[in-house]
């Protein structure tokens, strides 16, 4: 199993000397290399896209959070479960944004036990919700990656092929307490196509390090809570896909907004099938979206309908992954002495002041790092190919 | 009223297609481009004399650029005491409007003078709108500390939709929705499927205006008070969006599809091929029961 060599440990290589980062210009301040690292902070953000590979658009994620004994450490503020809980929120939040027809379910292990929060679905709010309520937990005993891992595999192995089924386990203690041999759920794994990815909290644990290595996902181990929070939008991408997983046509339907106000006559206040099991809140609307298939009512998109099975979605939920399958190619970096014409950034009509000014292949247009940065992150669309693109 | 540290930025895009506005002059002399600048004007000034921490900005979209007609890139905000000529107006009116309004008639002058006409009769604001947003981004970053930015942008369209940019306005419309930006439409002539979307998505209003000679009173009524005034008026109703996707094959809208799970295309047919990305999709055969085989009888 071990075809990997063995990297040397921190603790074995020589001193790092991190002081001779800084230097001092002539007048003794440091406000150059300041500004230098602060620049090559930005930089680091813009990740190279991976190209022609293709990727997993409908996912199907669980995250399983340890609430174990070590999650009461005060090392991340207040302490590691109310930081972890509050960061996958704006987690859940952005992996619906970047993959809207992807679906999230939420595990929490303790006591040498697992449990599910939520179940798998497409719905933002109802994981927020639980995740808020979690916080209040009592973080005892050990956690059981076995057990976990189970609970999420009895629901991903029913999912359809042409789905990338993930896991996301976000570790923090440094022991785990199993009822059987992990390592042959991790040939199961392996034969379902499960990828796993840890985040571990503590430290390198080396079951973990196999896990991630056999499955083809990744294994981190956080420094603060940024590296935590820039940790998990790695996991927001949609990952490639790996080769055997199938592709099929799925069936959707798309229904229309029916907007209905009180004058309306026909129109009747009825119960959305989405209500049928949640307890809290107004269950009556007038308008609603109506299942092409089944004519059964739902107040949001995208959802999956109950009576008849079909997937409801709106073509700007489609529109929104476009971006992944498109991406736009990164900008060329020329210092800025270099650069010849009007120092004026084509975007935001502001002067160009950093070091380097950025040039799209294709337009030669120039924008400044602020620009550069929004574009990629963002806007996914250089703003003056645009015009060249018609024109054609 | 707004405190010091509400600002509030409106930025007008306004498509200045020229073969439409050509036409729009034979048909109509009394509303011509020229009318429409006054009432952009006009918008502007009411707009900046709101609060004083108010902060405009003009676009006007062409077919090959889209460009600034106020800020541009001659005039710097600190530059009250630079030309005589242009701020004395001598009228008593407040010298950011007269310097506005001079500036922006300036820049489109010279606009319509370099603008080649081609045989494009659509509008591609896609381009305008990025570039705003890029505008209003690095504006959010230049705020003072405790300083609270809300923009919107008011997208004043004449000509019809071109099909080539639904991608990248979806892009745009999505970038806007997570920067918290409202756009707001006020259709001229026909009606535009893209921009209702971009209006009911991002939360802003959509207006065809059915009198175009009076489009200074709709704009001001409409389009002058911002979001949380929006709340107290009785403003025109959110028109119905159709959002059902339109099939690659045959561009007709349908209510159920098949999607490729690779590269989101959709169809109105089951076929074994993806036009878009060539896979080859696995046909979903009928389970079958597997038979009990038969005893042959030994003969």
């Amino acid at each position: 199993m071990d075809e990997e060599p063995e990297r040397t440990k921190r603790w074995e290589g020589g001193y790092e000397r991190t002081w001779e980062v800084l230097k001092e210009d002539e007048s003794g301040s440091l406000k150059a290399t300041v500004e230098e690292i602060l620049f090559q902070s930005k930089r680091k953000r813009v990740i190279e896209s991976h190209g022609q590979v293709r990727l997993g658009m409908m996912r199907h994620l669980f995250v399983v959070v340890d609430t174990s004994r070590t999650m009461d450490d005060q090392d991340l503020k207040p302490n590691r479960l109310t930081s972890t809980l509050k960061l996958l929120e704006f987690f859940v939040d952005e992996y619906f944004d970047q993959n809207p027809i992807s679906q999230i379910g939420i595990i929490t292990t303790k006591n040498k036990r697992a449990e599910k929060l939520t179940d798998l679905a497409g719905n933002p709010k109802k994981h927020i919700t639980a995740l808020k309520k979690a916080v209040d937990t009592t973080c005892i005993g050990e956690p059981s990656l076995y057990n976990s891992i189970n609970l999420a595999m009895l629901t991903l192995k029913h999912m359809p092929g042409h789905t990338s089924r993930e896991i996301l386990i976000i570790f923090s203690s440094l022991t785990t307490c199993d009822p059987a041999n992990i390592y042959d759920l991790v040939k199961t794994l392996k034969a379902l196509k499960i990828r796993v990815s840890v985040i571990g909290l503590s430290a390198e644990v080396r079951v973990c390090t196999v896990l991630t290595r056999e499955t083809g996902g990744t294994y981190n181990v956080i420094l603060d809570e940024s590296h935590f929070r820039e940790l998990l939008m790695l996991q927001v991408k949609p990952p490639p896909a790996s080769s055997s997983s199938e592709c099929s046509l799925i069936r959707m339907g798309f229904p229309q907004h029916i907007i209905a106000t009180t004058s309306d006559q026909e129109a009747r206040p009825s119960f959305s099938m989405a209500h049928l099991d949640s307890t809290g809140g107004p269950g009556l609307s007038l308008g609603g979206y109506y299942c092409p298939q089944c004519r059964a009512k739902y107040t949001e998109l995208p959802v999956e309908c109950r009576v008849c099975g079909l997937t409801l979605v709106s073509a700007p939920h489609l529109a929104r992954s476009f971006h992944h399958l498109f991406p736009l190619d990164a900008f060329k970096e020329s210092p800025l002495e270099e650069h010849a014409g009007e120092r004026f950034c084509q975007a935001c009509q502001g002067e160009l002041k950093d070091q380097s000014v950025f040039t799209c292949p294709v337009c030669q247009s120039v924008f400044c790092v602020e620009c550069d940065l929004f574009i990629h992150d963002t806007l996914h669309c250089c703003p003056t190919c645009l015009h060249n693109q018609g024109a054609s | 009223m707004a405190s010091e540290d509400e600002v509030s930025l409106l930025v007008i895009v306004l498509d200045v297609n020229p073969i439409w506005w050509g036409q729009q002059t034979q048909r109509q002399p009394e509303f011509t481009l020229s009318k429409c600048l006054d009432a952009v004007m006009v918008m502007g000034n009411s707009h900046l004399i709101m609060t004083r921490t108010n902060k405009l900005a003009i676009i006007a979209s062409t077919c090959q650029e889209s460009h600034f007609l106020f800020p541009s890139k001659h005039w710097s905000a600190g530059d009250g005491t630079g030309d005589d000529s242009v701020s004395a107006g001598g009228d008593g009116k407040y010298e950011l409007l007269s310097v506005a309004n001079d500036f922006m008639a300036e820049e489109i002058r010279a606009l319509v003078a370099r603008m080649e006409v081609k045989d494009q009769a659509d509008t591609l604001l896609a381009g305008a709108l990025a570039k705003a947003l890029c505008y209003i981004h690095r504006l959010s970053k230049q705020l003072a500390a405790g300083q609270d930015m809300t923009s919107r942008i008011l997208v004043i369209k004449a000509a019809e939709d071109c099909a080539l940019q639904y991608m990248n306005f979806m892009n745009v419309i999505f970038a806007a929705q997570k920067q918290g930006v409202l756009i707001d439409a006020c259709v001229l002539d026909s009606d535009s499927g893209l921009l209702q979307q971009a209006c009911d998505i991002t939360g802003g209003l959509y207006l065809k205006i059915p009198q175009r000679v009076a489009l200074t009173q709709y704009l001001l009524w409409v389009f002058l008070p911002d979001s949380e005034e929006r709340a107290q008026l009785v403003l025109p109703p959110s028109v119905h969006v159709d959002y059902r996707a339109a099939c690659f094959c045959h561009r007709n809208l349908i209510e159920i599809g098949y999607v490729c799970s690779v590269c989101l295309s959709i169809f109105c047919n089951f076929s074994p091929i993806c036009t878009t990305c060539e896979t080859a999709f696995k046909i979903p055969l009928p389970l079958l029961k597997a038979k009990k085989k038969k005893v042959k009888p030994v003969t």
